[in-house]
C-alpha cells in the first residue's frame, strides 16, 4: 500500500519545482506513516495490512514452477524501521532545498531511492526484496557521484563496488533458497487438492510438507517461491535440496548451509558496516552531500540490520546461535575499533562516520545475542541511531556549507558566533553518547544487557564492548571542545559566514532532537511495537 | 512495600529542581537577577519537603513500570529509607547555602541564569541519585550528575584550561562509568533485578567469585565519581570550574555519591571485594594526602585533600562498616564546603581591581597575613581546617575516629599484616593536620606577600557570602553529632544503624598525639628560616621528585589515559589506511592488472578466430559505458520503463 504509493508517484516528475513534488511525495508518505501508525495493532505480531499480488508465475518444466509474489506488509520488525525512513527521507528532503545544480536528476533520483529504501522494508517476498535492495545501488551511486565532494568518483565507485560485492553473495544465496522452497498453499493449487478459490484450510500446509517428504509431488508440480514467510518454515524446504535442514552438500568441509549463512552474512555486513568491511562508509560520507550522507547513515545502513534479523536470522536460525561468538566478536571490534578510529579523526564527517560504524557494532552484538532483550535493543539502536546520525550529518552540513571545510582543527570558540548550533551540537553529541534520557543510552543498554543474557556469548564480549562508551565520551566531547569552546577563531580568516542556524535548519534539528529525547525518556514507543513480534518468533524457533 | 504515599514527595523532589533548571535554562538572561533567588527558594523547598517527609524508621518505596521487553518488567523504582533522609537533608543544605553564597559570588557574571540552571540540573540527578531504588535508576542519575558537573566545572567555556577539565572529568569517569555497567548488567543477568530489595534474597544463589567480581565492577562507578585512584587525576583539574560549585559538587555531594552507592550495595561486598576497595582507597588516601603538601593553589590543596579524605571513606568501607564512612561522608560535607566556600572568600578578596594577567589570585605565595582583613573568613577557615585536622571538639575528629576504631576491630579479625593499613591512616590523618596548618599559616598569617601589587585590596565578604560560611562552620563542631567530644558513637551513628556502637577509650588519645606531632612538624616550619619553602623559587624540586615518584605525580596527568587512547586511535587510523584499505585497493588494481593481461591475452592469442565475440563484448562495453558516463537519463529511462511496466501490470493484471 505505502509502497505501491511510492511507486506510482516515481514517474510523476513534470517540468517545474521538483523539490516541491519532493517535498509533497514525502509528505504524503509521512501522513501514510501516521496512519499506519495509529492503525498498528502492537499486540499482534502477524503481518499486517499486508497487499499481495501474484507477479510472476512460470512454468520451467522439471525444475518445477516459480512464483514470484509482489507482497508488501509491516510487522512489528519493520515498521519501526518504516516510519524512522519516513523521518529521515524527509529530512533530507529539506536539507535538499540548496541543491541547485540538475535539480530534475537529482530529487527524481532521490524518490527512486525513497521507493526503493520502503520498499526494501515492507517487501515480502525475498526477490522483490533482492530487487528493491540492488535499486537502491544505483540512486546512490548517482547521487554521490554526481553531487558529491571532490574525490566523490572514488567514493562512489568505492560504495558501488562493496555494496555491490556484497549483493552478489545475496544473490547467491537467494537462488539457493529458492530452489530448495515451495510454496505449499500454491503447490496444493496446482496439485489439485484445494480449489483455486477454497479457503484456506489449516491442516493443508502440514499435509502437503507431509506429502513432500513422501515424494507425492511430482517436480513439475513443485511451485517454487521467494515468500519470506514460507522460506521461515523449515517444513517448505524440500527433501535432499541444496538448503534443507539437514542438507548433506558440503563444500570442503562446510555444511552448504554454514557457507550460505556467512554468504548473506557479508552480504549484509557490508550494508550494516561491520569491521573489516566498513572501509567505504567513511568515504562515501565525506564525499556525500549533506542530504546523501544523512539518508545513508540515518536509513540505509539499518537495511544491513533488517536484512540480518528478517533473512539471516529468519532463514538461518540454527547457524546464527551457532555462529554467534563469532558474530559477536565483529560486533565488538568494531564498536571499539570505530571508536578508536573516531578519536583519530581531524575531519568532522568522518569522525561521525566512524562513530556510526561503532555504534553499528552495538547492533551486530545485539543480534549476535539472539535474545529478546538483544534483538529489541538492536532494532531500537537502528531507530536511534538513525535520528541521531541524521542529526549529526545535519549538523557537519550546517558548517560545511557556510565554509566548505569540515576540519575540525580548523575552527575554535564557535559558541561566540554560533550560539544556538553549540546547544543543538551538544544535545546531539550527549545524546550519541549514550546520556540516560536520550534514545542512545536505552538502545546501548539493551543490546549489551541482551548480550549478557545470551547463553551462548561470553560475558568478557560485551563487557569489553562498554570500552565503546568511554570512547563515545572521549571523541564526542574532544571534537566538543576543539570545535566549539575557548576563543573564537576560524583558520581561513572570513568568520563573517559563520551565522547561526537558519530557521530552516532549525525546523529540522529541534524535531529530531525532540523525538530523540521523547524516545529516551519513553522507550516502551518502540518497544511495545517490536516485543511482541519478536517474542512470537523467538517462540516459534523454540517449537 | 510499594508505597503511592511517597510518590508525591518523589515527584516533588525530583520535578522542581528539573522544572527550575528548565525554566531558567530557557527564560535567558533576563533571568540573570532573579535567578539566585529562585534556585534557592526551588532548593529550600526541597529542604522542606525533605524533613516534611522524613520517616527513617521505615522503608517507603515507590515503583512503577518503565517497560517490558520479552518476559522481563524493566522498573523504575525510588526508595525512602535512612540513608535516603541523611543524603536527602545534606544535599539540599550545603545547595542552598551554596546557592546564597553564589548570588554575591557570581554576580556581574553575564550567564548567571545558566550557573543556577546546572546548579538545579545537578541537584536533580544528585536527588536521583540519592532516592534512587534500583542501581538501573541510580546509573541513569549517576550519569547526569557527570553531565551537570561537566558543565558546571566548564562553566567558564572561553577558557581553554577549564573546558580541558571538564571533558577529562566526564571522560575519565566514563571508565568507572562502563565498570559500573557491566556490574548492573551482570547482575541483571544473575538475578534478573537490580532493585535494591530483590538482590539481597537472590545473591546467595550466586557463586563468591561472581559476587566478587560484580561487586568490584559496581565499585569501578566509586572509583570514578569519587576519583579514586586510579581515576583520580580529573578532580585536581575540576578546580577550574566556580568556587562554589567545587563546594558543592567536588566537596560535599557529587564526590560523596561513590561513597553513597558503596554503602547501598555493601551487603554484596565480599572480604575479598573489600580488600581490594581497601588497597585502592589506602593508595588514594596517601597519594592525596603527599599531594596537598606540596600545592600552591589554594583549590588544588583543598582538592588533593578531597580527594584524601574520600580515600579515607572508602578505607571505611573496606573496613566492613559503611555506617563510619557515612558518618565521615557528613561532617566531612559541611566543614570542607565549608573550606571551600571561605576560599572562594579569599580568592574574591585578594583578586585584583584591574585585569592583571601575572598574579594569580589561587596561589598561596601571593597570600599571607589576610588574618586582619578577612576576619570571619579567617574564623570560619580556620574552624572547618581544625574538623579536617581531626582535632578534638570538632565533627572530623568523632567520624576518623570511628573509622580508626573500626579499622581495629577488623584488624583484629583478619591478623596481624592488616595493621600496616591502619599505620597509614593514622599516617594520613597526620598529614592531614600538617597541610591544613600550612595552608592557614600561608594564607593568613606571616607576611602580606600580595602588597607588591597595587591593585589588591582586601577585603571582607559580604553577608550573603559569610552567613553560608557561619553555617558550615558552626555545623563542624562536635556537639551536632555526639554530645561526647570524644565518644564518636553518638546519635548520628546510632541513627545509622541502632546496633553499631564501639568505642576503644585509647583511638582518641592515639589520634590526637598523631595529629599534635605533625601540628608541631609544621610549626616547626614555620619558626624556621623558609617556611614550606615559600622563599624559594617555584621551579625548586620538592622532595617527590627527588625520590623521583614519576608515576605518582603523573597518574593523574593525561599520561596514563590520554596518551596510550591517542596513540592506540592514531594507529587504528593509519591500519585503516594502509592495510585495510590498501588491501582493498589491492585487490581492486591486481583485478585491473588481470583484466588488462586477459584483454592482452584475448588480443594477441584468441584475437583471429573470435572476432564476433569480440566484436560483441565490445559493444556490450560500449552500452554500458554509456550508462556509466553520467547519461542518468538513459539509466533513468530504463528503470521507469521497468517501474511503469509493473504498475501496468498490477493494475490489469
Amino acid at each position: 500500500m505505502l509502497g505501491a504509493a511510492a511507486v506510482a508517484l516515481w514517474p510523476s516528475k513534470q517540468a517545474g519545482h521538483f523539490r516541491i513534488v519532493a517535498l509533497v511525495t514525502l509528505l504524503i508518505e509521512a501522513l501514510l506513516a501516521v496512519f499506519l501508525f495509529l492503525n498498528f495493532d502492537n499486540q499482534d505480531f502477524a503481518h499486517q495490512m499486508a497487499e499481495t499480488t501474484d507477479w510472476i508465475t512460470l512454468p520451467i518444466g522439471s525444475l518445477g514452477i516459480v512464483s514470484i509474489d509482489y507482497a508488501l506488509a509491516v510487522d512489528g520488525i519493520s515498521f519501526p524501521l518504516v516510519l524512522l525512513a519516513v523521518i529521515v527521507l524527509l529530512a533530507g528532503v529539506v536539507s535538499s532545498w540548496e541543491i541547485s545544480q540538475k535539480t530534475r536528476a537529482y530529487f527524481s533520483l532521490y524518490l527512486l531511492l525513497t521507493g526503493s529504501v520502503i520498499g526494501c522494508f515492507l517487501a515480502q517476498d525475498f526477490f522483490l526484496f533482492y530487487l528493491f535492495f540492488e535499486f537502491m545501488l544505483l540512486p546512490m551511486y548517482f547521487l554521490i557521484g554526481l553531487w558529491g565532494g571532490p574525490r566523490r568518483e572514488y567514493a562512489a565507485l568505492k560504495f558501488f563496488i562493496y555494496t555491490f560485492f556484497g549483493s552478489l553473495l545475496i544473490l547467491i544465496v537467494m537462488i539457493g533458497l529458492y530452489l530448495s522452497v515451495i510454496d505449499p498453499l500454491e503447490t496444493a493449487r496446482v496439485v489439485g487438492i484445494m480449489g483455486m478459490e477454497d479457503a484456506i484450510h489449516p491442516d493443508l500446509i502440514p499435509q502437503i510438507q507431509q506429502w513432500l517428504i513422501d515424494g507425492k509431488i511430482a517436480p513439475e508440480q513443485i511451485v517454487h517461491t521467494f515468500r519470506f514467510q514460507y522460506l521461515a518454515d523449515p517444513g517448505n524446504y524440500l527433501p535432499g535440496s541444496l538448503l534443507h535442514l539437514a542438507s548433506q552438500y558440503f563444500v570442503g568441509d562446510i555444511p552448504l548451509r554454514l557457507l550460505a549463512f556467512w554468504f548473506l552474512f557479508i552480504g549484509f555486513a557490508v550494508k550494516l558496516p561491520v569491521f573489516p568491511v566498513h572501509t567505504w562508509l567513511p568515504d562515501a560520507h565525506v564525499e556525500a552531500p549533506t542530504p546523501i550522507s544523512v539518508v545513508l547513515a540515518g536509513i540505509l545502513l539499518k537495511i544491513g540490520g533488517y536484512g540480518f534479523i528478517r533473512i539471516v536470522d529468519g532463514f538461518f536460525p540454527l547457524e546464527a546461535q551457532h555462529s554467534a561468538i563469532p558474530l559477536a566478536i565483529l560486533g565488538m571490534i568494531s564498536i571499539v575499533y570505530g571508536g578508536f578510529n573516531a578519536l583519530g579523526q581531524t575531519d568532522l564527517k568522518k569522525m561521525i562516520a566512524y562513530s556510526s560504524v561503532s555504534h553499528m557494532g552495538f547492533v551486530l552484538l545485539g543480534i549476535a545475542a539472539f535474545t529478546a532483550e538483544g534483538l529489541n535493543g538492536a532494532i531500537y539502536q537502528m531507530v536511534s541511531h538513525g535520528i541521531l546520525s541524521a542529526m549529526l550529518f545535519l549538523l557537519a552540513g550546517v558548517v560545511y556549507d557556510r565554509t566548505h571545510d569540515r576540519n575540525i582543527d580548523h575552527y575554535r570558540g564557535l559558541i561566540s558566533v554560533m550560539p544556538q548550533y553549540t546547544i543543538i551540537t551538544g544535545i546531539a553529541f550527549f545524546a550519541s553518547l549514550g546520556l540516560p534520557g536520550f534514545s542512545g543510552f536505552v538502545g546501548e543498554i539493551f543490546t549489551l544487557m541482551g548480550a549478557f543474557q545470551s547463553d551462548a556469548l561470553p560475558a568478557w564480549i560485551p563487557a569489553l564492548s562498554t570500552l565503546g562508551i568511554v570512547l563515545a565520551a572521549a571523541y564526542f566531547l574532544w571534537t566538543y571542545q576543539r570545535m566549539f569552546f575557548g576563543s573564537f577563531w576560524y583558520k581561513n580568516g572570513d568568520s563573517s559566514v559563520l551565522t547561526d542556524l537558519t530557521v530552516r535548519e532549525k525546523t529540522l534539528l529541534i524535531p529530531l532532537a525532540i523525538l530523540t529525547v521523547l524516545l529516551g525518556i519513553l522507550p516502551g514507543i518502540l518497544f511495545n511495537m517490536t516485543g511482541p513480534t519478536i517474542e512470537a518468533w523467538l517462540r516459534g524457533l523454540n517449537h | 512495600m510499594p508505597d503511592s504515599a511517597y510518590f508525591l514527595p518523589a515527584a516533588l523532589l525530583l520535578g522542581i529542581p528539573f522544572l527550575t533548571f528548565f525554566f531558567l535554562w530557557l527564560g535567558g538572561k533576563s533571568l540573570n537577577t532573579a535567578a539566585g533567588y529562585l534556585g534557592t527558594a526551588a532548593t529550600i523547598s526541597g529542604l522542606l519537603i525533605s524533613f516534611w517527609y522524613a520517616d527513617p524508621a521505615t522503608l517507603h518505596i515507590v515503583k512503577f513500570n518503565w517497560l517490558v521487553i520479552g518476559n522481563k518488567v524493566i522498573e523504575l523504582s525510588f526508595r525512602f529509607d535512612r540513608l535516603t533522609c541523611i543524603m536527602l537533608a545534606i544535599v539540599h543544605f550545603v545547595a542552598a547555602l551554596v546557592q546564597i553564597y553564589s548570588v554575591s559570588y557570581m554576580h556581574g557574571d553575564k550567564n548567571v541564569h545558566r550557573y543556577y540552571a546546572f546548579l538545579q540540573l545537578f541537584l536533580f540527578s544528585m536527588v536521583g541519585i540519592v532516592v534512587a531504588g534500583s542501581l538501573l535508576v541510580m546509573y541513569m542519575f549517576w550519569e547526569l550528575v557527570g553531565l551537570s558537573s561537566y558543565l558546571l566545572i566548564g562553566f567558564w567555556y572561553f577558557k581553554k584550561r577549564t573546558v580541558w577539565a571538564a571533558q577529562k572529568a566526564f571522560v575519565l569517569n566514563r571508565i568507572g562509568d562502563a565498570a559500573f555497567l557491566t556490574g548492573i548488567l551482570m547482575l541483571f543477568y544473575y538475578t534478573g533485578s537490580t532493585d535494591f530489595e530483590v538482590i539481597p534474597g537472590k545473591l546467595w544463589e550466586l557463586s563468591p567469585g561472581l559476587v566478587t567480581a560484580i561487586g568490584l565492577c559496581l565499585f569501578g562507578g566509586c572509583m570514578g565519581k569519587s576519583a579514586q585512584f586510579p581515576l583520580s587525576g580529573w578532580l585536581p583539574d575540576a578546580m577550574e570550574g566556580p568556587t562554589p560549585v567545587s563546594a558543592l559538587i567536588h566537596a560535599a555531594t557529587m564526590v560523596a555519591a561513590g561513597i553513597f552507592l558503596l554503602a547501598r550495595i555493601s551487603f554484596m561486598l565480599t572480604f575479598e571485594a573489600r580488600l581490594v576497595i581497601l588497597a585502592i582507597g589506602t593508595i588514594t588516601m596517601l597519594t592525596g594526602a603527599v599531594k596537598a603538601i606540596n600545592e600552591w593553589d589554594i583549590k588544588r590543596v583543598l582538592a588533593y585533600s578531597t580527594m584524601s579524605q574520600l580515600g579515607l571513606m572508602v578505607v571505611a568501607v573496606g573496613f566492613g562498616s559503611w555506617q563510619t564512612a557515612m558518618f565521615h561522608l557528613a561532617t566531612h560535607a559541611f566543614f570542607k564546603a565549608g573550606l571551600f566556600l571561605s576560599a572562594g572568600s579569599v580568592i574574591h578578596a585578594v583578586t585584583p581591581s584591574e585585569e592583571n594577567t601575572a598574579f594569580d589570585p589561587q596561589n598561596m605565595r601571593s597570600m599571607g597575613g589576610l588574618k586582619k582583613s578577612l576576619p570571619i573568613t579567617f574564623l570560619c577557615f580556620s574552624i572547618c581546617a581544625a574538623a579536617l585536622a581531626g582535632l578534638p571538639f570538632f565533627s572530623g575528629f568523632l567520624s576518623k575516629d570511628a573509622i580508626i576504631t573500626e579499622g581495629f576491630l577488623w584488624a583484629e579479625e583478619v591478623g596481624p599484616l592488616a595493621y600496616i593499613f591502619l599505620l597509614i591512616v593514622v599516617f594520613s590523618a597526620g598529614l592531614t593536620a600538617y597541610y591544613m596548618t600550612r595552608q592557614v599559616w600561608l594564607v593568613f598569617f606571616g607576611e602580606k606577600r600580595y602588597s607588591g601589587t597595587q591593585s589588591v585590596h582586601p577585603h571582607e565578604s559580604p553577608a550573603t557570602m559569610w552567613i553560608p560560611m557561619v553555617l558550615l562552620a558552626a555545623l563542624s563542631l562536635f556537639i551536632w553529632f555526639s554530645f561526647n567530644p570524644f565518644n564518636a558513637s553518638g546519635w548520628f551513628l546510632h541513627f545509622l544503624d541502632p546496633t553499631e556502637s564501639a568505642h576503644l577509650f585509647w583511638v582518641p588519645i592515639l589520634a590526637t598525639g598523631t595529629t599534635i606531632l605533625f601540628i608541631f612538624l609544621a610549626y616547626r616550619q614555620i619558626s624556621g628560616p623558609n617556611p614550606f619553602g615559600i622563599g624559594s623559587a617555584e621551579t625548586k624540586v620538592n622532595f617527590l621528585e627527588k625520590i623521583n615518584i614519576n608515576w605518582l605525580r603523573d597518574y593523574s596527568q593525561d599520561r596514563y589515559f590520554i596518551v596510550p587512547f591517542a596513540a592506540i586511535a592514531g594507529y587504528f587510523k593509519k591500519l585503516e589506511a594502509r592495510a585495510i584499505d590498501s588491501l582493498v585497493e589491492f585487490v581492486a588494481k591486481g583485478s585491473v592488472v588481470t583484466a588488462h593481461v586477459i584483454s592482452w591475452v584475448d588480443r594477441n592469442v584468441v584475437d583471429g578466430g573470435v572476432n564476433l565475440t569480440v566484436y560483441t563484448i565490445r559493444s556490450a562495453g560500449n552500452a554500458a559505458r554509456g550508462l556509466q558516463n553520467g547519461k542518468i537519463q538513459s539509466y533513468y529511462l530504463v528503470t521507469i520503463t521497468g517501474v511503469f511496466l509493473l504498475v501496468l501490470w498490477l493494475f490489469f493484471a
